[in-house]
């Protein structure tokens, strides 16, 4: 018995220790985003700031516009959890429930489009949105995004399990595809539904690639950008500006933390189901 | 819910009514819910996956309205280039030893936080949180971390007698260090898919074996590691994919630098594109690229194919 206890103590401690070890990098974000310029360069670090000054917070606002690069980010965000959202849901009830010919063939193209990676079409894009005029605009950021096949996916697992008696009963009941879809279904299928915009929005909020390539203005730039950008602006002389890039960071990660904190339940969910099985 | 027509459905469809054309248009209907899906995926997918195959046999700038037909050149060049091939080696080298630790790393943590208590399920969430981190803000912080003179990792290396590191400014240990963020960003999501697997696994399993006088060790190499590879045959194929793609954090840290020693696929594809302006070389260079991660990835699957215990 006391050997067992030893054993489970020694089991949570080991656990602990790699939890804070994990933890520490974003503990260190947040600790060096309160610290003064001297205080960066002490000789031997301090884990706990000297004081909680919030004048980085302000520096880095004055350094770069972080409330434009916060706002470009939330739009496109939204715009791309709105768009691959509905587009999603009703592609998933066609594929789910409806009956066309060429159902199956026309999912496994769909399905197909998870193994082409983003790198391998961003010239095509980029060139198509330069004819088009869209680069620096929020077209370019939202619209080659449109439909996630990914979600896609999720939704017509989501869609399939449910019994077709229920879209039965409200077809004779006189229901739109479109009343079953939103009224019904998602209501149904909800858990999946919040995981979806959960994913997509954490995805979305966090992109660098497509941004970097899509958009070159200040004014167009988002969070990751932005502060890549500001990053840049301080070669050669940033290991004394790194707490005005971590406050610039807190900013990034923040909606993301609280997101993750409240929504960790169904993120989990999501991954649990997420193998190929 | 109003039940009104109920009656009156049945009745307003006698036999002969012509079904097959009220299913086609049901079908229609039906299909035209998928068409918004399909033409964004044609138009942002299919069709530039087209286009840079077409791209990839011209001599193109992005910006002149000729595109010079220039058939396999650009294919031979690449192919004939040394640089090609350094870039093929640090991208392998980054992946294998990336996708290595993070996956045995993964399973061990798996094994430690795979216990029904709430202190677990809480610090599961803190290993499982970096996953979510933007790769930039990740990138960021651990270039702070791994600063060589002020950085808080020599510092605590320091105290066990270790000279300064280099870190990002060495050729040597420069790829290390990327893996590192990559590590630390992924483990948890690793950690969470095995643990998932090894929930699967019935304990009927376990307790006969144990009956049979069977330690915990044998059981691991016997039970748990086969009976898990569906799960590791997952984890491998994907992060062996985004691996391959690593761009963000090379892009933070090291540009590709210090001699090169960090220029990976995406990185020389970004480079040729956008800072040398050659749409058709790099084009066939992405053509390249896709073509050996579809290789790998078929061969992770046909390897499987004998190894792979899916159980029932």
């Amino acid at each position: 018995m006391t050997a067992n206890r030893v054993g489970s103590t020694f089991r949570l401690l080991v656990a602990l220790i790699v939890t804070l070890i994990m933890f520490f990098p974003l503990y260190w974000l947040l600790i060096t985003s309160f610290k003064t310029s001297v205080e960066l360069r002490s000789a031997v670090p301090t884990f706990w700031p000297e004081a909680f000054n919030l004048d980085n917070y302000k520096a880095a606002f004055k350094a770069a516009p972080f409330g434009r690069f916060f706002t470009n980010t939330l739009i496109q965000t939204v715009g791309i959890v709105f768009l691959q959202l509905n587009i999603g849901l009703l592609a998933a009830y066609a594929f789910a429930k409806g009956a066309f010919a060429g159902r199956e063939k026309l999912f496994l193209l769909v399905l197909a489009a998870l193994i082409v990676p983003e790198q391998v079409v961003f010239v095509p894009v980029y060139i198509m949105m330069s004819k088009l005029g869209w680069l620096n605009t929020f077209l370019a950021l939202i619209v080659p995004h449109g439909a996630s096949a990914y979600g896609i996916f999720l939704l017509r697992q989501a869609f399939k399990s449910i019994n077709n008696d229920v879209i039965e009963a409200a077809k004779v009941d006189g229901a739109g595809r479109f009343h079953i879809i939103y009224k019904l279904l998602v209501p149904i299928a909800r858990p999946t539904v919040v995981t979806v915009i959960i994913l997509k929005f954490i995805g979305s909020w966090n992109s660098y690639f497509w941004p970097l390539i899509m958009t070159n203005s200040n004014k167009m730039r988002v969070l990751t950008t932005g502060i890549a950008m500001m990053k840049d602006s301080f070669a050669g002389n940033e290991s004394m500006s790194y707490n005005l890039i971590m406050a610039g960071s807190v900013f990034v990660i923040l909606p993301i933390v609280i997101l993750f904190i409240f929504a960790q339940k169904y993120i989990v969910a999501a991954m649990a189901n997420s193998t190929f099985k | 819910m109003s039940s009104q027509p109920n009656t009156a459905a049945p009745k307003a469809s006698p036999k002969k009514k012509p079904f097959f054309h009220y299913g086609r248009i049901e079908g229609l209907k039906d299909f035209s819910l998928a068409l918004p899906a399909i033409l964004f995926l044609l138009l942002f997918t299919y069709y530039p996956l087209v286009n840079s195959f077409y791209l990839s046999f011209t001599d193109w700038n992005l910006i002149k309205p000729i595109k010079k037909f220039v058939g396999f050149d650009n294919y031979t060049r690449i192919l004939t280039d040394d640089r090609f091939y350094h870039v093929l080696k640090v991208t392998f080298l980054y992946t294998i030893i990336d996708v290595i630790v993070t996956l045995v790393l993964g399973l061990l943590l798996a094994l430690l936080f795979n216990k029904q208590s709430k202190a677990y399920g809480v610090m599961r969430l803190f290993v499982f949180m970096p996953y979510y981190i933007s790769m930039v803000i990740a990138s960021i912080v651990f270039i702070w971390i791994l600063n060589p003179k002020y950085g808080v990792l020599n510092s605590f290396l320091g105290t066990l007698g270790i000279n300064p590191v280099q870190w990002l400014n060495d050729p040597k240990t420069a790829l290390f260090s990327l893996i590192m963020v990559s590590v630390w960003k992924s483990v948890g999501f690793t950690m969470i898919i095995f643990i998932g697997g090894l929930r699967s696994i019935p304990l009927d399993y376990y307790e006969a074996s144990s009956l049979d006088g069977a330690n915990k060790f044998h059981q691991f190499w016997h039970i748990t590691v086969p009976l898990l590879s569906p799960t590791t045959l997952f984890l491998v194929v994907t992060s062996f994919i985004s691996s391959m793609q690593v761009f963000q954090s090379v892009d933070i840290m090291t540009g590709g630098g210090p001699l090169e020693s960090t220029k990976v696929m995406v990185m020389w594809i970004y480079q040729m594109a956008f800072e040398e302006f050659r749409a058709g070389r790099s084009s066939a260079l992405v053509v390249i690229f896709f073509l050996i991660i579809m290789a790998f990835t078929a061969l992770q699957f046909a390897v499987s194919k004998k190894k792979v215990h899916y159980e029932g």
